[in-house]
């Protein structure tokens, strides 16, 4: 499965509750749209690293990595070379 | 004389001119910045026709508009009604109905949130500061007012017992509690916590705790009574980033929930940050497990560890363990401030002596004037002056409270207090729900999360995502249940009550 459609659906299943895709844009920032808060993205971080073997650096917890599905597709593709 | 709220800001506006108050982003606010734009606030609220008692909510994210808003307000000697800004139209009506504001001090990131308001609040006038027609380059109350450099400000009559601030605890459920609390209660407050923290011109903070509850709140006023300077992070999402403005403005001192410390003690190596400029750290909205406390002084060995206790209704504070006594008196919130009297009384209102547990009463200079417009419930909470906290403990031979549990049925989640009922009535709005109880489950991270038993009618299909979709649309997302079970019943006592601590 793509990173895209990995996160999609698990921030649609587990914060949206939801299978409409319209409610998620890809651009949807987590913390400026209430999707998300401190412990949702703790569970983001452990699915990219289970999901794509990716070890989320500490100083790689920030939003420019994480804030958003494009975010997080951005920053997985970089990390995985 | 009495000093108020306004009085002591000015005090160190007068004392640290040119010190940086607030740090915004990339904005610094030297103490003369703000106070000019508080005047100017004042003197645009004054051109609104507010007057002295009357009420204004604040619906803003953490930012220097939101001082300047609330210090403005104060400054014309009104209420400040400050909002949670994760809350849902439905809770906002209702606060903004009990409090009777008739302003609302907003930012276009709740235009839809306020816009489903206006239908409700016809009478409420709306301030968006993104909306603000600004004259030249000045901030934004300045701007609006065209003027440059304010400071003529006719201080009103404010007295130890004039209202300063409402602040909401609970949602929909009933008539709102909102705890009422006088200049005099901050003053008495924020002095004692100024004093433990030996907090000064020399200390900072990165604050990630929202102004709107009484444990941000009493950070920003604190903070700005000592000249010290606060630097915005309105969240904790990010730990790196976080630690890394401790780093980068040198700062001394911290704060956060048992939950903040789960988040950086688990997920982020603090042996990678040179934490050496961090003087203090204060911990307060709940018990932080032991283990937590013992791994936070390893990890942070020069740095003094105030554990907390408090309520709203007591402004903020009521107790802290000198850091001193941390390991000696381990698991006790410590000693009450100054002036404050700590009872434990039995269920018939007799004191207990030391070392037997009952109900925590506490009464002292710091106790709200009531829950606003809601009489009934200010006779139930407040006896006598003092205030039934609904906390369970004891006092040992020497002193120290402990705490043990609570009375209530409040749920705690993150730092977030939360009644159960409120969560029940949404749930009972959908069909096909016989029964519904909602009860708080110990989580690693955040304290507790909101456990959902549910009895439904034969008919109904609705599952667990459905639900969780449907409170996601009426409750703020702390609020929203992660574990619901279903059962065919819920227990009960012969009188019908239901046995919460058997779910």
């Amino acid at each position: 499965m793509s990173v895209e459609k990995a996160i999609r659906q698990y921030v649609l299943e587990n914060y949206l509750f939801t299978d409409d895709e319209s409610e998620l844009a890809n651009n949807d920032s987590f913390l400026d749209k209430g999707i998300l808060d401190s412990t949702g993205i703790l569970e983001i971080i452990n699915l990219i690293e289970d999901e794509f073997k990716v070890k989320v650096e500490d100083d790689e917890m920030v939003p420019e990595n994480l804030d958003s599905v494009n975010n997080i597709v951005s920053y997985v593709e970089r990390k995985q070379g | 004389m009495f000093l108020s709220i306004i009085d002591k800001l000015r005090e160190a506006v007068g004392m640290y001119p040119d010190k940086v108050a607030i740090i915004d982003n990339e904005d610094k606010y030297t103490y003369t910045s703000l106070w000019q734009e508080i005047v100017a606030c004042n003197a645009y609220l004054i051109k609104k026709g507010l007057l002295p008692g009357d009420r204004v909510a604040l619906l803003l994210d953490n930012s220097f508009e939101y001082i300047t808003s609330y210090y403005g307000v104060l400054a014309v000697g009104g209420v400040v009604v400050a909002l949670n800004t994760s809350s849902k139209s439905s809770d906002v009506i209702n606060w903004l109905d009990n409090s009777g504001a008739n302003i609302l001090i907003t930012e276009s990131k709740y235009s839809d949130l306020y816009n489903e308001v206006i239908d409700s609040c016809k009478s409420l006038d709306v301030i968006n500061l993104d909306l603000m027609h600004r004259h030249d380059e000045l901030l934004v109350w300045s701007g609006s007012m065209g003027i440059h450099n304010a400071d003529i400000y006719h201080s009103p009559e404010i007295f130890q017992e004039t209202n300063a601030a409402i602040i909401y605890t609970s949602g929909t459920t009933g008539k709102p509690k909102g705890v009422t609390l006088s200049h005099g209660n901050f003053i008495a407050n924020f002095t004692e916590v100024i004093n433990y923290l030996e907090l000064t011109k020399n200390d900072s903070i990165v604050n990630i705790l929202p102004f709107y509850y009484s444990y941000g709140n009493s950070i920003l006023h604190t903070h700005l009574m000592s000249g010290a300077t606060i630097i915005l992070e309105n969240s904790f999402m990010y730990p790196a980033k976080t630690l890394s403005k401790i780093i980068d403005n040198n700062v001394t001192g911290f704060s956060g929930v048992p939950a903040t410390y789960a988040i950086l003690l688990n997920r982020v190596n603090l042996d990678d940050y040179d934490l050496g400029c961090l003087r203090y750290v204060t911990q307060a909205g709940g018990a932080m497990p032991q283990a937590h406390i013992h791994k936070l002084i390893s990890k942070l060995p020069h740095v003094k560890l105030f554990i907390m206790y408090g309520q709203t209704e007591a402004t903020a504070r009521l107790t802290y363990l000198d850091p001193e006594k941390l390991i000696d008196k381990l698991g006790s919130v410590g000693k009450p401030l100054h002036g404050i009297d700590l009872q434990i009384r039995d269920e018939n209102n007799n004191k207990l002596g030391s070392s037997e547990t009952g109900e925590i009463y506490v009464s002292g200079p710091n106790i709200m004037n009531g829950y606003w417009n809601n009489q009934q419930l200010t006779n139930e909470v407040l006896i006598d002056n003092y205030i039934k906290t609904g906390d369970l403990g004891f006092i040992d031979e020497e002193g120290y409270v402990f705490l043990t549990g609570r009375r209530s049925d409040m749920i705690k989640v993150g730092g977030n207090r939360i009644s159960p009922l409120e969560i029940e009535e949404v749930i009972n709005q959908l069909d096909g729900i016989v029964e519904v109880a909602a009860t708080g489950v110990d989580d690693e991270i955040l304290g507790q999360v909101i456990k959902l038993t549910v009895v439904l009618n034969d008919k109904s299909t609705i599952n667990e995502k459905e639900i969780k979709a449907f409170c996601r649309k009426k409750l703020a997302l702390y609020k929203i249940p992660k574990y619901i079970n279903f059962v065919e019943a819920l227990p009960k006592t012969a009188s019908g009550k239901i046995q919460r601590y058997l779910l």
